[in-house]
Parts: structure tokens; sequence; C-alpha cells
């Protein structure tokens, strides 16, 4: 197992690399670029947008700028003028070629380059996008760690039950519930809930709305758990309902699976007890292949969720990156989606090493 | 590792994210920046009757879509940052509602008659000298001087780290006189002087705290400001909200009266309508026309609605054939004949547009001179009559022949071939929202009647803006027929004018002008208004006016409200088309 570990982080690295030049490829190609509105009722012209784009970096071919965001620009050469990479050359494939076009630059760089961590100023807040991630994704953490907890809480007993009780009335309404659950659109069920909770509930004490409308905490008041609470309700109860019906509907599949197994008629002939049966020995079975789905959905934990952050003015990761898109701020949209990325190397690895812990057919080595 | 322990360490790995993102996720500072220590002894002058201690703080809460990116309203300009910078900093003026410059920074408005204002006819340039007043402080108790104010156009015009804010091509120099007087020299004679170090865009920044090196566009003091303003920045949680304490040594005695602001950042929209009426927020920055619809009968809420309106709706012909930019090499098969265009202003309804989708808040206008002081031309308003457009168009030589209800051409004089069919692309932009999409279709449904076909395209603003370079649509005249909506801040439209219908803005890239109009007496005209004579400047817009109605190179269709919802509690809001609406905040008091 050591083996192949190592060998799949050292399988990371080419994979990586591949990614974030199609990452950056695809970001910075995309129609529209940042400088847009930025001139909105005025009269930038050519020079302006020239000095725009040096303040941006935008100034050189996207070859250049792709290797500046790999290793950094502080290493290159300050000249007064950059001399034309050959006589009658201008094609951008040739200068992504010549080896002046990235050495030479007019005024002294500053990064160091995503491989020496430093993934870049913001071209809106023009400071470093890690400070913005680092705050988003706490907040994104915090709460989609508790939606998977509760998610997970839910999820397997229901799915469990809804398995060994099949067609009885309680499978038949989680799974007309289910259904329903996965029909709502997500947004719609928000509003739902803002409407329910916040303007039609009220606090039969106080006459305030029953729960707030978004927000993490009550700006101003000192923490307080029930406050922090409060605000969570309705963006988690957002988030569950989608996720529960998901996964409750896996795991009874998966569970019914496993029950027609000739080793569960076996320990059902040998006399064990129903419960014994079907949560000691088909349940860990059933849980396999949804150990290794919820470990591919721990890059969520990461990324957000944009309605629920949007609606319930959570700020994350997911607003962070709508904006970005909005803007076209690329060093913010690249380092996201570079996290991201590698989150979802590490998940799917980590996916794979528990698959082979709690399955001993799995062999890697 | 079993397989129970392989869940209980998820599970753990879970909650113990959840918790220490919990312990995490508390309120962050305002970025750190530290605050020089103020070289002047000198402290702010104690006017303030600041209330005490016991007292019950008063408080509003602001809703606000976006996290403002600075509080440099000149660099990003989307209207949130300019909201919180008007909140902390000063201009040397600002623009009231009516579109009046007053004095902010300045003792005086300097004009020709005061002797602020000395003009070289000669040389065609003018000196403006502003005088500062000598009883505002920064928050750390240092003077504002005229040092800041050289400082800020240094900043602005560095080569390296400056950005490009109105009119400062037609600045040279900007020199300190005294501790409280500059002179800016001008190149040329620029009408819009006045609120250039100020308005909507600009303030003055200190320069014993910004630190010039890191750039105008990218200071530290443009994410933690030193305030001159009524209000202080107290703490920016990043995407969550801002609070902002009254300035204690605000140089209007007994202002700004409410403690503190809070600004939340709430991007639904229907949800800052809700803590509107349900008491939880106090105003709604830009309440969109629906919105101040359905608040219309709420007890809580009222609407400030601008006095004067800014922004209008507008149709762009683009004038050369799609793809290209040159309308005299490639001039456009439908649009580059005027009796089209006129066929076309001529078919919309735009009261009844007005009237239904946008709720009775937009105004129809046609032509750029709607606002004072310039409304002043006699140009008639455009009569709706479909049968009439229909006529024109026969005669323009476009005529469905073949009965599938959309025109060809027959004998037309723009250069398409026979038979070539009158359709055309009709783009605008995302972001505006269901009121502009409604009217877009309405209108491609009532051309589609007259026999035009429009296909309905929406796209980013991102995209429809960019340059050339970036594949920007209107830059690179990749498109037939648009419609979005600008104006001009404040009273001057010269720049406005310039960057929208000269021959110079035409060329991609260099102004506004996507249709590609080319009119040599109206460059001739845009150039006569820069001057100060106003009787000349009211007369030079009237005959462009004339023109411009008569060549219709744009159809304007109506204005579009400026409003901001706030609760009945909070008096002195006054939306104001030409600022955003915490331009007079200091104003502002609790019921």
């Amino acid at each position: 197992m050591g083996h192949y570990v190592v060998r799949r982080l050292l399988q990371a690295i080419p994979l990586m690399f591949i990614i974030s030049i199609f990452l950056y490829a695809l970001v910075n190609l995309a129609p529209g670029g940042p400088l847009a509105g930025r001139g909105t009722s005025k009269r930038l012209n050519p020079e302006q947008i020239a000095i725009l784009k040096r303040q941006f970096g935008l100034d050189k071919p996207v070859c250049v700028r792709y290797v500046y965001w790999l290793i950094g620009n502080d290493w290159t050469k300050m000249v007064e003028e950059i001399p034309a990479p050959g006589v009658g050359i201008s094609s951008t494939i040739i200068k992504c070629i010549d080896p002046r076009t990235y050495l030479l630059t007019e005024s002294q760089g500053i990064g160091k380059g995503v491989l020496r961590g430093d993934f870049g100023n913001s071209y809106r807040t023009r400071k470093p996008v890690l400070d913005s991630i680092k705050t988003a994704f706490k907040n994104s953490a915090y709460l989609m760690s508790i939606t998977l907890t509760i998610v997970a809480i839910i999820a397997i007993p229901v799915g469990v039950i809804s398995a060994v009780k099949q067609y009885s009335i309680f499978d038949i309404i989680v799974t007309t519930l289910s259904f329903i659950g996965q029909a709502i659109p997500e947004f719609w069920l928000g509003l739902i809930l803002i409407l329910i909770f916040y303007v039609w509930l009220k606090n039969p004490l106080t006459g305030d709305p029953l729960l707030p409308p978004g927000g993490m905490y009550t700006q101003g008041m000192t923490f307080s758990l029930i406050d922090w609470t409060k605000h969570l309700i309705l963006p988690v109860t957002m988030g569950v309902v989608g996720w529960v019906t998901w996964y409750s509907r896996f795991l009874r599949s998966s569970m019914l699976d496993v029950i027609h197994q000739d080793y569960v008629r076996t320990a059902r002939a040998k006399g064990l007890t129903l419960n014994k049966v079907y949560f000691k020995h088909a349940l860990r079975n059933a849980l396999l292949p949804l150990v290794t789905i919820f470990a591919l959905d721990l890059p969520y934990i990461f990324a957000g969720s944009l309605y629920v952050e949007i609606l319930f003015s959570w700020p994350g990761m997911g607003r962070l990156y709508y904006q970005a898109a909005i803007d076209r701020d690329y060093p913010m949209l690249m380092a996201i989606l570079t996290i991201i990325t590698l989150v979802v190397i590490f998940s799917n690895l980590l996916a794979d090493i528990i698959y082979a812990k709690l399955d001993p057919r799995i062999h890697y080595d | 590792m079993n397989k129970r322990s392989s869940w209980f360490t998820i599970l753990a790995i879970l909650v113990m994210i959840g918790l220490l993102s919990a312990g995490c996720a508390t309120e962050t500072e305002a970025p750190a920046v530290e605050q020089p220590v103020p070289e002047t002894e000198e402290t702010a002058p104690a006017e303030d009757p600041a209330p005490t201690e016991a007292a019950e703080k008063s408080q509003i809460t602001i809703v606000l879509a976006e996290d403002p990116p600075t509080f440099n309203g000149a660099i990003n300009q989307s209207g949130f940052d300019i909201l919180v910078m008007e909140l902390t900093m000063l201009g040397l003026a600002d623009v009231d509602e009516v579109g009046n410059a007053f004095p902010e920074l300045a003792v005086e408005l300097p004009t020709v008659d005061n002797g602020g204002v000395v003009i070289d006819e000669e040389n065609g340039t003018m000196d403006v000298t502003w005088k500062l007043r000598q009883d505002i402080n920064w928050e750390d108790g240092a003077p504002v001087t005229a040092e800041d104010v050289v400082f800020t156009y240094d900043a602005v015009t560095d080569e390296e780290t400056g950005y490009w804010i109105p009119g400062i091509d037609y600045v040279d120099s900007v020199e300190k006189i005294d501790d409280y007087t500059a002179v800016v020299h001008y190149n040329a004679i620029y009408p819009g002087y006045l609120t250039q170090f100020g308005g909507y865009l600009m303030v003055i920044w200190p320069a014993h705290y910004c630190d010039a090196e890191q750039g105008f566009a990218a200071w530290d003091c443009g994410l933690d400001p030193l305030s001159n303003g009524p209000y202080v920045l107290k703490e920016w949680v990043q995407n969550d909200h801002l609070t902002f304490e009254r300035n204690p040594n605000y140089y209007e005695a007994g202002k700004p009266t409410i403690d503190e602001i809070v600004a939340k950042i709430i991007p639904d929209e229907a949800v800052r309508k809700q803590m509107l009426i349900n008491g939880d927020a106090d105003l709604d920055m830009w309440t969109p026309e629906n919105i101040v619809f359905e608040l219309q009968d709420e007890p809580n809420v009222e609407v400030s609605l601008s006095t004067v309106d800014r922004w209008v709706m507008r149709i762009f012909f683009n004038l050369a054939a799609k793809g290209t930019t040159d309308p005299v090499v490639s001039p456009h098969p439908i649009n580059s004949d005027l009796r089209v265009r006129q066929a076309i202003q001529m078919a919309i309804d735009t009261q009844t547009i007005a009237d239904t989708f946008w709720f009775g808040y937009a105004k129809q206008v046609w032509t750029e001179f709607f606002r004072p002081p310039y409304n002043v031309c006699d140009i008639p308003k455009p009569v709706y009559d479909p049968e009439a457009a229909k006529a024109l168009l026969e005669e323009a030589g476009w005529i469905d022949q073949d009965g599938d209800g959309v025109r060809e051409c027959h004998g037309c004089t723009t250069g398409a071939e026979e038979g070539y069919k009158m359709e055309m692309e009709f783009i605008t932009y995302s972001e505006y929202g269901e009121t502009l999409d409604l009217t877009q279709e309405y209108i491609a449904e009532q051309l589609g009647e007259l026999g035009i076909k429009l296909t309905i395209s929406r796209v980013e603003g991102t995209v429809l803006w960019e340059s050339t370079e970036n594949g920007g649509i209107e830059q690179s005249g990749n498109f037939d027929f648009d419609i979005w909506d600008d104006g001009y801040s404040g009273s001057d439209p010269t720049d406005f004018l310039w960057g929208y219908y000269t021959t110079a803005a035409a060329e991609p890239d260099w102004g506004l002008n996507y249709g590609r109009y080319m009119n040599p007496k109206i460059d001739d005209l845009v150039d006569q208004s820069y001057t100060l004579d106003e009787d000349l400047r009211k007369d030079v817009f009237c005959q462009m006016a004339t023109i411009l109605n008569r060549d219709l190179p744009e159809l304007l269709l109506f204005t579009t409200v400026d409003a901001n919802a706030h609760s009945t509690r909070l008096q002195g809001v006054q939306s104001n088309a030409n600022e955003i609406v915490t331009w007079n905040s200091a104003d502002w008091t609790l019921k």
C-alpha cells in the first residue's frame, strides 16, 4: 500500500501540471476579460488600456503568463525596451518559444509563482488571493462539514431501514419523499424556507422572525452558540435535503444488493438475529461503495455551494468563485480551481485507500 | 483500519473541520495596515456633540448585493465601492441630486467670476485654483492640505501604477501654492473641471498615509482608508459586512447624527426586500423597478427616487457591416439606411414598455439633452406609428415579396444583395435582469410585426464591452443591433458626447462610438462645447441635438429610475442619479 500511495502521489504531479495548463488556457481564453467595464462612460484609449494590462500582467502572451503564474517572474531581467523576438517575428507561437520573451521585462516582476505558494493578487482588490480564499474556505468548510455530517447521520439509517423493510409504508414514504427532495429546485426550496421561517413564523415571546434570513451570526453580538446555530439551520436544511435523498437512495439500493447475497442467507440460517445480520454483516458491505462516494464528495467541503451561499448570504467559496468569474479575476479563478483540483486528486486517492482497507479483496501492490 | 473505524474517522474529520471552521470563521479584521503616526500634533477641532457612552447607539443597516472591491471608486466602479467611499472620504467637490456641483474640501467652487478660473484664450488653456477648507482633518488628526491634492494627481498619472480618470488628459500638472491652495493647470478648456477631483468617482487621498509606491489602484489605503468624511471604517469582514462609526471630528458641526452604519452583503434581491419589510434593513441600494413597485404599499418602507434621471436605455445601430468597423467601406446591409432606423423608431411603442415592464418608473426620452441645464432644445417627440413605419420600409426598398413575414431587399440602397433578408441579431447584457429581458423580447416582437426578424441574444457585460483583443462584441463591431443603458453624471455632457458620437471615438478601442457614426459637423460641435461659455454651450448642444435627431445613430428610448428603498425611520435619504445614495449620509437622521 505504501508503494501504491507514493506512486499515486508521483503520478499526481504531471497530472496536476497538465490540468493546470488546461485550466489556465480555459480561464484566459474565455470570451470577455478583466478590463471590460473599466472605462464605461469614459474615454479609455489603447494607451490607457496598455497601462492597465501591464498592471494586471496581461501585456504578455498567455504562454508567458502561465510560466510566470507557475514559477513567478521575480527572476526576470529588467530592460528598458524588449527587443522584438527575431526579425519579422510576431506570431504568438514564436514568441512563446523565444526565451527572451520570458526573461526580459520592462518592469521588475515580484511574483513568486504557484510553486512557491504565491497565487498572485486579485484583479478586484489587488491583494493576495490566498487571503480571501482562506477566509472563504473556513466559512464554507464550517457550513459544508456540518451539512455532510447531518447527511450521513440521517441518510444511513433511513437507507438501511428502507431496504430492510422494502415496500413497507416507511419505504414508500421515504421513496416518495426522496423523489420529491430530488425534484425540488434547490434555490426554490431555500426561498420557501425563508418565507416560512423568516416571514411567516414568529417567535411568540419576542415577535421577531423565528430564524434569521442569512449570515453566519448576528453582527455586534458576542459569540453565542444559540445565535450561530440559528443562522445554520436554514442553509444546512437547504443543503441536507438534496444530499440525504441521494445518499439514502444509494444506500437502499446497495443494501438491497447485499441482503440477497448467499452469506446473508447463511447467517440467517445459522439463527442469527435479524439485527445482527443486517447491521453487523450486511451494512458493513453495503457501506463500501458509499464510503467511496462520500470520500469523492469531500471536495464540496472546499468548494461550497453557490445557491446556499447566495440565498443565505454565506460568505463562502461558492460566492467568491462566482464573483471572480463575473469579474474575470484570473488569479482568483486559477487559485480556486487549482486548489479544488488538488483536493479532488487527493480525495480520489483517499477513496482508493479507504476502499482497499475496507475490502480485503482489493490489492494495489 | 477496520470498517467501523473508517467511518468514525470520516465523521470525526467532518466534525473536526466544522468545529475548527466555526472557531476560525469568526469575524476577520479589516486588512491590516498600520496607521502611521501623524507628523503634526494638531488635533481635530472638538466641535463634536458626541453622544454619551451610556446612551444607546443609533444604528442603521444598509443591504448591498456585493462586497465592495475596495474604497477606491475610480478603479472598479462597481457602485458598491463608491458607496463606501462616499461614507468615508471627500473630494474637492461633489454633485447634488439635480446635477449641480457643491464644494466639499474646497472653500468654494472656483469660477471665472470669483477668479478661481483663469482662462488663456490665446493658448486655449486654463488654470483652476482650489482653496481648501482649513478645518478638515483626516481621522488621525492630520489636516487635509494641498499636498494631498498634488499627491492624488501624481498617483493617478503615474505611468506605471496610475489609472485613468475622466479629463485627466487635459491636465498638465497640479501645483501646490501653499498648504491650503492648489492650482490645476489645464492644457485645454475643460468644462468638467469642477468634479474632476471629486464627483462620484474621485476623492482626495492622504499623502502621509497612502504608499505611493504601491500605486493608486493597488495601495493598501484603498482597503483600509483614512477617513475625512462623515464615517470611519471600524470593521470589514469580507463578503459579510462592513461597520462604520460616525467620525467625531467631521467638519460639519453636529453631523452625522447616526452613530453606526452596518453595510451587510445580501446577494439575493428577494431577501433584501424582505429584510426591509421586516425592519431588519434600513436602506437597499439600487432597488430595481419591480421591487419598487412591490414595496409601494409597505407601511415601513419608503422609496427615494432620483429627481433627475441619468441612465438612458438606448438602441445602438451598427452602421458598419457586422464584424467590421468602417461604415464607409462596408456599410451595414440594413441599418445604414436612415429610413430603416427611422422606421424602427416609429415601430417601437416606448410608452407601453415604460408603463408595463418598467412599472411606470421609466420616462420616455428622445434626445441626449433632456436634463437641466441643457434641456432647452426643441426636439419633437417621436410618434408611435407602425403603419407609417411599414410605408417607410417599403419606400426604402424593403418588401416582403415571398410572404414569409420577413422583408427582403428589393431595390434597397444599402448595398445589400437583391433578396437579402431583413434579419438581425439583437443583443443585450444578461446582468440587468428581467425588466430588460422583457423589453428586448417586446421590441423583437414589435419589429417582427414590421417584418424585421430579430434573433435575441444575451451575453455577459464583460463579453459585450471588452476590448477588440479579447473579442469584445461592441468594440469589434460584431453586432447588428444592441440595447443597453448609459448616461453621464453631473451636468457636463462633453466627455460623454465625445465618447459616443465623435469620429475619433469610432476607432476600435478608442471610445464608445460602437455604431461607428461619423459626422464632421458633430466632431466640430463637440470641440466647440469644450468651453465655459454657458450660452455658447447651450447653442452648440441644441445644434447637436438637431443633427443627432436627424441622423439617428442611436435610438434613445427611456430613462431608468435611480431608486433606493429605505425604512421610514431613516430620514434624509435622497437618491441621486449623479452619485451614490450615500452622497449625503452626513445629513441622514433617525426618526
